[in-house]
C-alpha cells in the first residue's frame, strides 16, 4: 500500500451514447480515504459513472484523472494495480473453488511467464481472512450462499491489493443482514487499511449509515454530493428522485433517516 | 493419477492403429517397423499406419485445442468451430482453390477460410445494443456452415472425376492415404499454434471472470479475446487442412477432457481436451478402418456418429437445467 | 396469389423448354398434343423432362406446404422439414429398408418414407423441447440440425456398405429431380393432394393456435387434436416428397417466409401461396442446376442448400435473445 492515497476525478465527463447522453458534463471529486456511495434513482447514470471511473467504458467528452493523470494514459496492468472494479454480475467459471477464484485477483501482479509466488498466496490468505472465508477456502463457489459469495468477489478486489476498490451496486440481490454484512465489512477495509471504497448503492439509508460521502445523481446531473447529512436533505431528494420525503435522525447512528410521505 | 489413464488409453489406441488393418501385425513387428526394419510389415507401418496414427493424433489435439478455446471465450459448450461453421468455411476454402487451380498450401487456405467464416458469423450475429449472443452465434454459424456445405457440393460437381473423389471423401473428414508431408503440415503449425496459446492461458482464465472484471484486473479484453479467436481459428484450420472438416470433435474432445482428468483451470482443461481430442480422433479412425471387412469408412462419418447423440445428450441436458 | 401463380407458370415453362437440349415452345406443344416417339426432342420432353416437372411439382408443394403448416404450429422461422431431419428419416428409413430387404422399388419407398419421417418428426419435438410451448426456437432448431447429421451419417454409412451404389448415395443424401422417372409419382401425388385438403381442413385451428394455447382453447380449437392432425400431415407430405425427389432442404424454409410476405398472415391464404411458390422455387432450381455448370448437372438439393443457407442466416438474425432463452 502506498503512503499516499491519490483522488479520483471527473472533469467535464460526458458519457453514453452517441444521440444519447447519460451523464452530462460531470465535475467530480472522489476524496480518497473515504468510503463513497453513489447514489440516484435508475437510469441516472450510476453505473455509467463507476465503469468510467474503472476505464471500463470511455467517455464521450471530458475525462477521467487518477491523481491527476487521465485514465487512458495509464497502462492497463498498472492501472490494475492501483483502482480494483468489482462489477454488478461478476461471472464464476463452473466448478472454481474459493480460493482458484480469489487468486484469480493476483494478476495484474504476476508477470507473464512468472509462477505463483510467496507474495501471491499471502495476499489471497490475507484477503480471505478479511471476509472470514478463510475457513470455507476449498469450497466450490456454487455451493455458497448468496452473502458468502458476495464476500468472496470482494476477496478477490482485496486480493488485488489496490489502494482504491469500485464495486457497482454490492449489496444488490442480498438480504438485509447481508447488505449490512458487506457493508460494513467495507467499511472495515476502509478503517483498517485505508482503502478508498467508492461503490453504487441503492438504500439511502444504508448508504447514509455506512459512507463517509455520499454523490446523488438526479436526471439531470449532479444534485448533492459531500458527508450524509449535507446530502441527503428534502430538497434534493425531490430534486434527484421526485420524492416527496421527511429527513429524520436515525435513532440509533444519529445519520439521516429518509422516510417517504 | 486419471491423466495417467488418459494418456495410457492413448498408447494404447496408437498400439492398435499400427497393428490392426488389412495387415495385421504383431507386436514384433511394429517394433522392427518402428526402428527400421524392413519387409512388408516395417514398411506398412513406416509407410501408411505411422503418418496416419500421427496425423489422427495432430488434428484431433488441434480440434480439441480450438473447440475449447471457443467454448471458453463464449463460455457455451455450444460454441464450437464446427458448430459455429469456421470449419465448413476453412474447407470449402481448401476446395474453391483446387477447383480455381491453385496451387496454395493447404493449412493456408482453409485459415484463410476458417477465419473469413469467423469474421462473417461474428459480424452477422452482432446486433447494435446486444452485442454477441452465444446461441445467435451458434445459430447463424449453423446457417452458415449449411451455406459453405452447399457450395462444397456445388464446386465438387466442377472437378474432374478422379479429384471429385479424393474431395469428397476429404470433406466429410477422412485420412485416408497421409504421408509423412500431412504430419509436418498438421505438426508445425499445431506445436507452433500451441505454444501460442500457452501464452494466453492467463487471459483466458482472467476473460473466464467477465470483460469488466477481466479489464479491472488489468487485461485489455477486447484484444485479448481477438487474439485467442485467432488462435483458435489457426488451429482449427490446421486440422481441417489435413483431415477435413471432422464433425463435432472440437465440440466433444473439451468435455470430455474434463470430466476424464478432472481438470479445472483453463489450462489444466485445455491440455486434457487436446488429448481427449486426440483420443477421439484416433479411436473414430480405428473405428473407421477395421469396423467393416474391405470397407473405409470416412472418418468423419465416425466421428458424426459418435458426436450427434453426445451432442442431443448435450441439448437435453442444458434444457433440463434451463440455460437453453 | 397471383403473383405466386405467374412465377410456377413460368417455373413450368422453364421446366419444360431449357435443358441441355432445349426445347421451342411449339415442338413443347406437339409433344404434348401429338407425341411422335421417332422425334428425339419429344422423347427428352416426354420421358425426361415431363416426369422431372411431375416430380418438382409433387416435392414442391408437399416442402412447401409442410413449412407453412411447422411454421404456424411451432411459430419459429426455423421449423423446416428439412432442418429438422424429418426428411433425413424418411431418407433413412428408406435406405434402411433397402437394405434389409434387398429392394429397391416403389413399394418399399412408399412403405418406408412416412413411418421413417414420423419417427424423426417425433424424435425432434421430443428433444427439441416438444409442443408444449415456451421451446424456444434455438433448442427446436439445433435439435434438428443435430438429429439430421446423425440421421445423414447413418444414410452415409449404410450406402457405403454397399460399394456399387454411389450413384443411389447422392441421391439418398442429396435430393434431386433427375431421377424422377423411376420414382412412385402419381401414388405420391394422391398422397400431396390428400394431404392439401387435410391441410385446408386444419387451416382454421393452425389461425387460432398462433393465438397461443390458451386462447386458442378459448375460442373453442381442440389444440392437442389439431397439432397432432397437422404433425401427421408434415410427416406425409415430407415423406412424399422424399420419396420422388430426395431429402431437399431449406424449401420449407424459404416458401413459408414468401407466402407470409405475399398473402399475409391468414393460414389458409399462405398455404395457397406456398402450393404454387415451392414447386416455383424447386423447378428453378433444379432449371439452374441444370444449365448452371455444363456438361454436368448441378442437384436440386445442391442448389436449394445455396440459396437456402443465407436465408436461415437472415431469419436466425431476426430472433430476438429473449426467445433464445
Amino acid at each position: 500500500m502506498s503512503a499516499a492515497p491519490e483522488e479520483l476525478r471527473a472533469e467535464g465527463l460526458s458519457l453514453g451514447y452517441p444521440g444519447r447522453m447519460v451523464i452530462r458534463d460531470l465535475d467530480l471529486t472522489l476524496p480518497p480515504g473515504r468510503v463513497t456511495a453513489i447514489l440516484g434513482p435508475n437510469g441516472c447514470g450510476k453505473s455509467t459513472l463507476l465503469r468510467a471511473c474503472a476505464r471500463l467504458i470511455a467517455p464521450l467528452a471530458g475525462r477521467v484523472t487518477l491523481g491527476g493523470a487521465d485514465l487512458r494514459r495509464i497502462d492497463s496492468r498498472a492501472l490494475a494495480r492501483r483502482l480494483g472494479i468489482l462489477p454488478q454480475q461478476p461471472l464464476a467459471p463452473e466448478g472454481i473453488t474459493v480460493a482458484d477464484l480469489v487468486a484469480r485477483g493476483r494478476a495484474p501482479w504476476r508477470g507473464l511467464l512468472a509462477g505463483w509466488s510467496a507474495r501471491d498466496a499471502e495476499a489471497v490468505d490475507r484477503a480471505l481472512a478479511a471476509v472470514a472465508m478463510a475457513g470455507l477456502r476449498d469450497r466450490p463457489v456454487a455451493e455458497l450462499s448468496g452473502g458468502q459469495r458476495q464476500r468472496v468477489w470482494i476477496a478477490l478486489a482485496l486480493a488485488q491489493e489496490t489502494d482504491m476498490v469500485l464495486l457497482d451496486e454490492p449489496t444488490t440481490w442480498l438480504d438485509l443482514p447481508h447488505q449490512i454484512e458487506v457493508l460494513r465489512l467495507l467499511q472495515r477495509l476502509n478503517r483498517e487499511r485505508g482503502t478508498t471504497v467508492i461503490s453504487v448503492l441503492h438504500d439511502l439509508n444504508l448508504a447514509a449509515r455506512h459512507s463517509d460521502h455520499l454523490v446523488l445523481l438526479g436526471p439531470e446531473g449532479l444534485v448533492a454530493e459531500g458527508p450524509p447529512a449535507a446530502v441527503l436533505t428534502e430538497p434534493a431528494l425531490q430534486r434527484a428522485f421526485g420524492l416527496a420525503a421527511r429527513v429524520l435522525p436515525d435513532p440509533v447512528s444519529a445519520t439521516p433517516m429518509v422516510v417517504p410521505l | 493419477m486419471r491423466w495417467g489413464a488418459l494418456i495410457l488409453a492413448l498408447a494404447a489406441l496408437a498400439a492398435l492403429g499400427l497393428t490392426m488393418g488389412e495387415v495385421r501385425l504383431g507386436l514384433p513387428d511394429l517394433w522392427q517397423g518402428l526402428w527400421g526394419g524392413d519387409g512388408p510389415g516395417a514398411l506398412t507401418v513406416r509407410i501408411l499406419r505411422a503418418p496416419r496414427m500421427l496425423v489422427a493424433l495432430g488434428a484431433g489435439a488441434c480440434l480439441g485445442l480450438a473447440g475449447t478455446v471457443f467454448q471458453t471465450l463464449m463460455r457455451n459448450p455450444l460454441a464450437s468451430p464446427d458448430l459455429m461453421g469456421f470449419t465448413a468455411g476453412a474447407a470449402l476454402a481448401v476446395l474453391a482453390a483446387l477447383a480455381a487451380g491453385l496451387t496454395l498450401p493447404p493449412p493456408l487456405l482453409s485459415a484463410a477460410g476458417g477465419l473469413a467464416a469467423a469474421v462473417a458469423v461474428a459480424a452477422l450475429a452482432h446486433r447494435r445494443g446486444e452485442g454477441l449472443a452465444p446461441l445467435r452465434l451458434v445459430l447463424v454459424g449453423l446457417g452458415l456452415g449449411f451455406t459453405c456445405a452447399a457450395a462444397s457440393a456445388f464446386l465438387l460437381q466442377r472437378l474432374p472425376g478422379p479429384e471429385a473423389t479424393e474431395a469428397q471423401r476429404w470433406i466429410t473428414g477422412s485420412l485416408a492415404a497421409r504421408g509423412w508431408g500431412h504430419v509436418a503440415q498438421v505438426w508445425l503449425p499445431g506445436l507452433a499454434l500451441a505454444a501460442l496459446l500457452a501464452v494466453q492461458v492467463r487471459a483466458l482464465t482472467l476473460l473466464e471472470l467477465g470483460d469488466d472484471l477481466a479489464s479491472g484486473l488489468g487485461l485489455r479484453a477486447g484484444r485479448a479475446r481477438l487474439r485467442l479467436a485467432a488462435t483458435g481459428v489457426g488451429l482449427m484450420a490446421a486440422a481441417v487442412a489435413v483431415a477435413g472438416p471432422v464433425a463435432f470433435v472440437a465440440l466433444m474432445a473439451g468435455p470430455l477432457g474434463s470430466a476424464l482428468t478432472g481438470a479445472r483451470g483453463a489450462g489444466a482443461r485445455l491440455a486434457a481436451a487436446a488429448l481427449a481430442g486426440a483420443l477421439i480422433t484416433l479411436a473414430a479412425d480405428l473405428a473407421a478402418r477395421n469396423a467393416l471387412p474391405g470397407v473405409t469408412l470416412p472418418l468423419g462419418l465416425l466421428t458424426g456418429l459418435l458426436g450427434a447423440p453426445y451432442l442431443l445428450w448435450r441439448l437435453s441436458r442444458e434444457m433440463e437445467r434451463g440455460e437453453l | 396469389m397471383r403473383a405466386a401463380l405467374a412465377l410456377l407458370a413460368a417455373a413450368v415453362l422453364l421446366a419444360l423448354l431449357v435443358g441441355p437440349r432445349p426445347v421451342g415452345p411449339g415442338t413443347a406443344w406437339a409433344a404434348l398434343t401429338a407425341p411422335d416417339l421417332t422425334d428425339p426432342a419429344h422423347v427428352v420432353l416426354l420421358t425426361q423432362r415431363l416426369p422431372r416437372l411431375a416430380a418438382g411439382l409433387i416435392a414442391g408443394a408437399a416442402l412447401g406446404l409442410a413449412g407453412v403448416i411447422l411454421r404456424g404450429l411451432t411459430r419459429n422461422p426455423l421449423a423446416e422439414p428439412g432442418i429438422l431431419g424429418v426428411n433425413a428419416g424418411a431418407a433413412l428409413a428408406v435406405v434402411a429398408g433397402a437394405m434389409a430387404t434387398g429392394r429397391g422399388d416403389g413399394g418399399l419407398v412408399v412403405a418406408m418414407a412416412f413411418p421413417g419421417a414420423l419417427a424423426a418428426m417425433v424424435a425432434v419435438f421430443l428433444i427439441g423441447g416438444g409442443l408444449r410451448g415456451g421451446a424456444g426456437p434455438m433448442r427446436l432448431a439445433l435439435a434438428g440440425a443435430v438429429l439430421n447429421a446423425l440421421l445423414m451419417s447413418l444414410v452415409t454409412g449404410i450406402v457405403l456398405l454397399r460399394a456399387e451404389s454411389l450413384e443411389v448415395l447422392r441421391f439418398w443424401n442429396t435430393g434431386s429431380l433427375s431421377q424422377a422417372a423411376g420414382r412412385p409419382l402419381g401414388a405420391m401425388a394422391a398422397v400431396v393432394a390428400a394431404a392439401v385438403l387435410g391441410a385446408l381442413a386444419v387451416a382454421p385451428a393452425l389461425d387460432n393456435l398462433a393465438l397461443g394455447e390458451a386462447m386458442a382453447r378459448g375460442l373453442g380449437t381442440r389444440t392437442a387434436r389439431a397439432k397432432g392432425v397437422a404433425l401427421a400431415l408434415v410427416a406425409a407430405l415430407a415423406g412424399a416428397a422424399v420419396a420422388v425427389a430426395g431429402p431437399i432442404a431449406f424449401l420449407g424454409l424459404m416458401v413459408p417466409e414468401l407466402a407470409r410476405r405475399l398473402a399475409g398472415g391468414g393460414m389458409r391464404a399462405q398455404m395457397g401461396a406456398a402450393l404454387c411458390l415451392g414447386p416455383a422455387i424447386l423447378l428453378a432450381a433444379d432449371v439452374a442446376g441444370r444449365v448452371v455448370l455444363p456438361p454436368g448437372e448441378v442437384k436440386a438439393g445442391v442448389m436449394t442448400a445455396l440459396i437456402g443457407g443465407p436465408v436461415f442466416i437472415w431469419l436466425a438474425r431476426r430472433i430476438r435473445p429473449g426467445a433464445l432463452a
